[in-house]
């Protein structure tokens, strides 16, 4: 339907997505960027620390924008990344 | 293949041609003496036989050419009446209810072209009448008996656009018995109709009357729905058209049983179209709860999954029956049809282009599609109607009528048709809901035309609906309160007025699909300059597209209620039921004659031709024609420098009589207008039947196309002296042939240069591209000519028969 979009939709506010908590077990990654390279909403970029191999680990930079998609500990060969929902639901 | 022109019998024996001048009531005879016409017509060669009738396309008029051609042995007929356009066909087969090839009839337009145009000059119309008829006898004494090649009809229909339209063609075509291809672009069919939120003047529900249809089309055994599908391809002619419909992929299988599991764990959110984004949708969904078919889709340009790589399986986890696909592939599905149905629909104007209504920046600014959504129990606010700023229930409403109609700065000059009755409607809603709400309705005229309308504009009066009239010259907002101020002049009291308002609703116009150029292009049709497709004939033939076998149904063809769209829907169904029961269709008789040889096989033929029906046998050396593919535009005989190919019917002999008819005498004075039948010569037709006045200079050679029209034509015209020449067709973009006239541009332009390099006055080609619905820039340009026609010297006049004079060579 070809008509262009004005308003904001009146019910966004139901349609919160679930808050993600992104665990990172720094010392375990070994700085292959699998998860950064293939995080669908680009929420992990390399950070600039160096951990106990030697490597940079991915850092978080904007949690809110995760969906809990979980790719990332699928694709982490060292089971170093994972994401669970946040507990607290009424708010930040 | 097309025979050679030595294997067809020529009519023997001697050429008796019969002239019926018509006074059509006082139509024609108020500005023409047709008793002169006629006792002028005796006169010319050939004619045996020459009378002057009040109706010659009466029964009474037909039985007189019927017992002429029996008793008077005519051979010939030309009837100087109306446009060919109107009663070719009715002439055409009184001759052949007389034993008389129908080719062998020949029309003279005398009303349109004529005495419509020249109401005040009657000397100057029958001197032009005469004329008419002197061009229409020199070519009828060269026309031939032709046959008709006839073409078996495949009994299948497509029918393009799931609105209420399409939707009701397809069921009444199902219904009789032939098989539907039902396509739409978008997810679901129920168009527009699905998404308003009652229809006027019954106040139905509009999803409720309109759901049973969607299920009986998505469960009729003889329609095949294809949704979230675009036809790619048509090619072929009327009865055997081959269509290619890209079908997307819907992600979802027909395993699904929308149980709408999926959409719960989808993460991604995005503004729902059908609900013109007041209500989020997820990357998963459906457009609405009534969708048929009711399988969820995947909106790939949400979707996390792209290219192959499952980022995301929620939707596959919670799916039960393991509905969803990933793998799907676009799929292109070719279909055989007889005929076609367009039921495209129309979009709806975007006011935001009108900055002084502030529609996109005003919070509280809407537009009626907005405010069907907000009514509707189904949408975004569950039934209330609410206004975007802070989601509270309007006290003061105004509607704002004809925005994107009647006017000019939208650029939208015609009446939308709808949004009058829309708006009273909407008032009446609210007025049911919430009856204290004050509501002022801005308008320039309420149209309340049709049955039960003017009873729904009373019942809003009545019910406190404040009408004033003169449309807003701005609304502005409140930054406080977001209200709107409404400032503009009441036309009927004189007075400014400067009206406040909770929210303004903007009663939006309809307009052409953005996209019906693609239609028009695969389908080789015409709009008129709204936007909008054309019919056939305005009166007449009404749902049949200039395309053979192609049928409007719906706002496709101009904006109208859902009656309307229903009405012309089941029109359109039974015209191309017609067909289809018929079974069989004759192609007209105007393919092309090749003389092999006079052919040099040098392929500038094939190259010309629009429909690929000319190919090179290179192994034979030879050209061959597929006669069935051809679409009978004749540019391939204007463009053969050797004579080796010609077009039935429209011969260069026959084309050159009718030159030399009109050049006969008083060239000097003269116009030879060469237009093509499907818009050009329509326009002129158009400017007749509005009256509108123009010199009468002009003489008009119908050609099927401007293609047809070749150089050797124009240069033949002027080597007789004539004034000046002019040469038009459809739009570029338009062509009937799909690019034909792109050839008699080119031709036109190489004539240009040849005239420049000769010094010879330019000016005097002229080159027109007019539609059928431009009559008046037609009648514009002959009054443009005249002057030109005045200026030409006789020095420049002889220059050109000189520059010419080859032209005349062969005599």
């Amino acid at each position: 339907m070809p008509e262009r979009i004005r308003h904001a939709p009146l019910d966004l506010e139901q349609f919160k997505p679930a808050k993600a908590e992104i665990h990172l077990i720094k010392d375990e990654c070994k700085g292959c960027g699998y998860c950064i390279e293939f995080c669908p909403k680009k929420v992990l970029e390399e950070s600039d620390e160096i951990n106990a191999r030697g490597v940079h680990p991915p850092k978080v930079v904007d949690e809110d924008k995760c969906i809990i998609c979980s790719f990332c500990s699928a694709v982490c060969p060292d089971f170093a990344i994972f994401v669970v929902e946040k507990k607290n639901k009424e708010g930040k | 293949m097309s025979e050679s022109k030595e294997s067809k019998p020529r009519q023997d024996g001697q050429i008796r041609i019969g002239v019926y001048v018509c006074h059509c009531g006082l139509n024609i005879a108020g500005s023409v003496d047709c008793g002169e016409v006629a006792k002028f017509a005796a006169t010319l060669p050939n004619v045996v036989l020459a009378q002057d009738n009040r109706y010659t396309c009466s029964d009474q008029g037909q039985a007189g050419i019927k017992k002429d051609i029996q008793e008077q042995k005519l051979n010939r007929v030309v009837v100087a009446s109306c446009s060919p356009r109107l009663h070719e066909p009715t002439f055409r087969k009184a001759c052949e209810d007389a034993g008389l090839n129908k080719y062998l009839f020949e029309m003279a337009n005398i009303r349109e072209h004529c005495s419509w145009v020249h109401l005040y000059d009657k000397e100057a119309a029958t001197e032009k009448a005469k004329d008419l008829v002197k061009m229409a006898v020199a070519k009828v004494a060269l026309l031939e008996p032709e046959d008709e090649v006839s073409v078996p009809i495949t009994r299948k229909a497509l029918v393009i656009g799931g609105g209420v339209a399409g939707i009701q063609a397809a069921l009444d075509l199902a219904d009789t018995g032939y098989k539907v291809y039902l396509v739409e672009k978008e997810p679901s069919i129920g168009g527009m109709m699905a998404r308003i939120d009652k229809t006027f003047p019954t106040m139905d529900c509009s999803i409720c009357i309109l759901a049973p249809k969607m299920s009986d089309a998505g469960h009729h055994p003889n329609i095949e729905l294809l949704t979230n599908s675009e036809v790619a391809e048509v090619k072929g002619y009327i009865g055997n058209f081959h269509v290619k419909v890209l079908r997307k992929p819907r992600y979802v299988t027909k395993d699904c049983s929308a149980c709408g599991e999926c959409v719960k764990v989808c993460p991604i959110v995005a503004p729902n179209e059908f609900d013109v984004g007041l209500a989020v949708r997820h990357g998963v969904y459906t457009p609405f709860a009534q969708a048929v078919p009711s399988t969820y889709i995947i909106d790939m340009s949400l979707c996390l999954n792209k290219e192959g790589v499952i980022v995301c399986d929620k939707c596959t986890k919670a799916c039960e029956r393991q509905a969803i696909s990933f793998e799907m592939k676009p799929v292109t599905e070719e279909l055989e049809v007889g005929t076609i149905i367009v039921a495209t629909g129309a979009d709806v104007f975007d006011p935001s282009v009108l900055p002084n209504y502030g529609y996109g920046k005003i919070a509280n600014v809407i537009t009626t599609l907005e405010f069907e959504r907000l009514i509707n129990a189904g949408g975004p606010s569950g039934g209330h109607l609410i206004r975007p700023s802070d989601k509270q229930i309007p006290k003061r409403v105004a509607f704002v009528q004809c925005v994107g109609s009647r006017s000019a700065r939208s650029g939208r000059l015609y009446c939308s048709n709808v949004c009058c009755m829309n708006t009273i409607k909407d008032s009446l809603l609210i007025k049911e809901h919430w009856p204290d709400t004050e509501i002022y309705v801005f308008y320039v005229d309420i149209r309340a035309y049709g049955k039960g309308f003017e009873d729904l504009y009373k019942r809003a009066r009545n019910a406190g609906v404040v009408f004033i009239r003169g449309l807003p010259a701005e609304i502005v907002e409140d930054k406080k309160t977001h209200n709107v101020w409404l400032i503009g002049e009441n036309t009927l009291r004189k007075e400014v007025y400067r009206i406040s308002a909770d929210m303004a609703i903007l009663s939006i116009g309809l307009e052409a699909r953005k996209d019906s150029e693609t239609i028009q292009r695969l389908l080789t049709l015409s709009r008129n300059q709204d936007g909008f497709f054309l019919e056939a004939h305005p009166k007449l033939r009404p749902v049949d597209a200039a395309t053979a076998g192609v049928f409007f149904a719906g706002c496709a063809e101009s904006p109208k209620d859902i009656k309307d769209s229903v009405t012309q829907a089941s029109a359109a169904a039974a015209r191309a039921g017609i067909l289809m029961a018929k079974g069989q269709v004759t192609v007209e008789a105007i393919t092309p004659t090749l003389f092999p040889e006079k052919c040099k096989v040098c392929g500038l033929c094939v190259k010309v031709c629009p429909y690929n029906a000319i190919s090179l046998n290179k192994d034979l050396k030879r050209v061959e024609i597929i006669e069935a593919a051809c679409g009978g535009c004749g540019t391939c005989a204007a463009e053969c420098n050797f004579g080796a190919l010609t077009q039935k019917h429209f011969t260069d002999e026959q084309i050159m009589a009718q030159i030399d008819a009109i050049t006969e005498n008083e060239a000097e004075k003269k116009i030879v207008a060469f237009c093509c039948n499907w818009c050009s010569y329509a326009g002129a037709d158009f400017a007749g039947v509005s009256r509108m006045q123009y010199p009468p200079n002009a003489r008009i050679i119908r050609t099927m196309c401007s293609g047809r029209v070749a150089q050797k034509f124009v240069e033949r015209a002027f080597a007789r002296g004539v004034a000046s020449v002019l040469v038009s067709g459809c739009h570029l973009g338009d062509c009937h042939y799909i690019n034909a006239n792109y050839q008699t541009q080119k031709r036109v332009e190489r004539l240009w240069k040849k005239m420049e390099q000769n010094g010879l006055d330019k000016q005097r080609l002229q080159l027109l591209w007019a539609s059928a619905a431009e009559g008046e820039k037609f009648a514009s340009k002959m009054r443009e000519m005249k002057t030109i026609v005045e200026n030409v010297k006789p020095e420049e006049i002889e220059k050109g028969k000189k520059v010419f004079a080859t032209a005349l060579e062969g005599d």
